[in-house]
């Protein structure tokens, strides 16, 4: 069986960026993040990676005057 | 049956004895509804992978909101209402098309996985290695996630919405919104990785 040097901190990066873990989990993984670049870059990344990831969705421009042809659409129908 | 008298009462007032209050109430809640018309709508556009299919499909949910808008209890989370119409919205959609949802993807690649596999390409600093991802890459790579991933993914990671927030819309437990999740993002770093490569390769 092979040792884990980073005691499984991959599996919690992803629920440690939810922010879920109980607050001794993130003290724990906060700790590990400072000593250990190896998982500190990838928290990077990942990290980054979400909000590249969300900045180009939300960039998706609205069509011209949906919102207004929402309004008539939906008052024509009341 | 007389018992029954009150379940044949119309379930929508007779037009033109509707109280002013009601129809304040009604005006109110449209007006706020429709500040989330945005934001569903790019939410949309990730669900369904196209503009004028999301654009029928927010108009769809808020003809069904304002129809169901009793139901709404004020003060609760108007946006997750209105998404958890707009998921109904397009399941129904999906069913008249009759396109099923795929099941269960198969997926062992551990969570550094797209970063290994870039910086193995060639080491530089993340930042870089994320810039040499397009944005085009990132919408088709989210667009071939399976559907029952996709939304979760989008709901959490696009659309802010809380895991509780998701398990509600979605009408799953929030286990499954939290497998769901760390699934679906793992399939979007290796669906990933494969574009940074081929991107390269072009």
């Amino acid at each position: 069986m092979s040792v884990d040097p980073c005691h499984g901190a991959e599996s919690m990066l992803q629920p440690y960026l939810d922010r879920v873990l109980t607050e001794s989990d993130v003290a724990r993984i906060d700790g590990h993040l400072r000593e250990c670049s190896y998982c500190n870059d990838r928290y990077v990344f990942e990290r980054s990676l979400r909000s590249v990831v969300k900045e180009c969705c939300c960039d998706e421009p609205v069509p011209a005057g949906f919102v207004e042809r929402l309004r008539r659409r939906c008052s024509d129908q009341a | 049956m007389t018992d029954t008298l009150a379940e044949m009462a119309p379930s929508d007032p007779t037009p033109g004895v509707v109280a002013a209050s009601e129809v304040r109430d009604r005006a109110r809640f449209e007006e706020e509804a429709l500040t989330h018309a945005e934001q569903l709508y790019r939410i949309a556009v990730r669900l369904t992978g196209g503009r004028q299919v999301a654009e029928d499909l927010v108009q769809d949910t808020y003809l069904r909101a304002f129809r169901a808008w009793r139901s709404y209890r004020p003060g609760t989370n108007l946006a997750a209402w209105l998404a958890t119409i707009m998921r109904n919205a397009n399941l129904d959609e999906l069913r008249r098309q009759s396109r099923r949802p795929v099941q269960e993807p198969l997926d062992d690649d551990g969570d550094y996985y797209l970063y290994n596999r870039l910086a193995q390409a060639s080491p530089q600093p993340q930042d870089e290695v994320l810039a040499r991802l397009s944005g085009t890459a990132i919408v088709s790579a989210l667009a071939d996630l399976p559907p029952n991933f996709r939304e979760v993914v989008v709901l959490v990671d696009v659309g802010d919405f809380t895991y509780a927030d998701a398990a509600g819309i979605l009408g799953i437990p929030i286990g499954t919104v939290m497998s769901r999740l760390y699934r679906g993002r793992r399939l979007l770093k290796r669906a990933l990785a494969d574009r940074a490569g081929s991107e390269e390769a072009v």
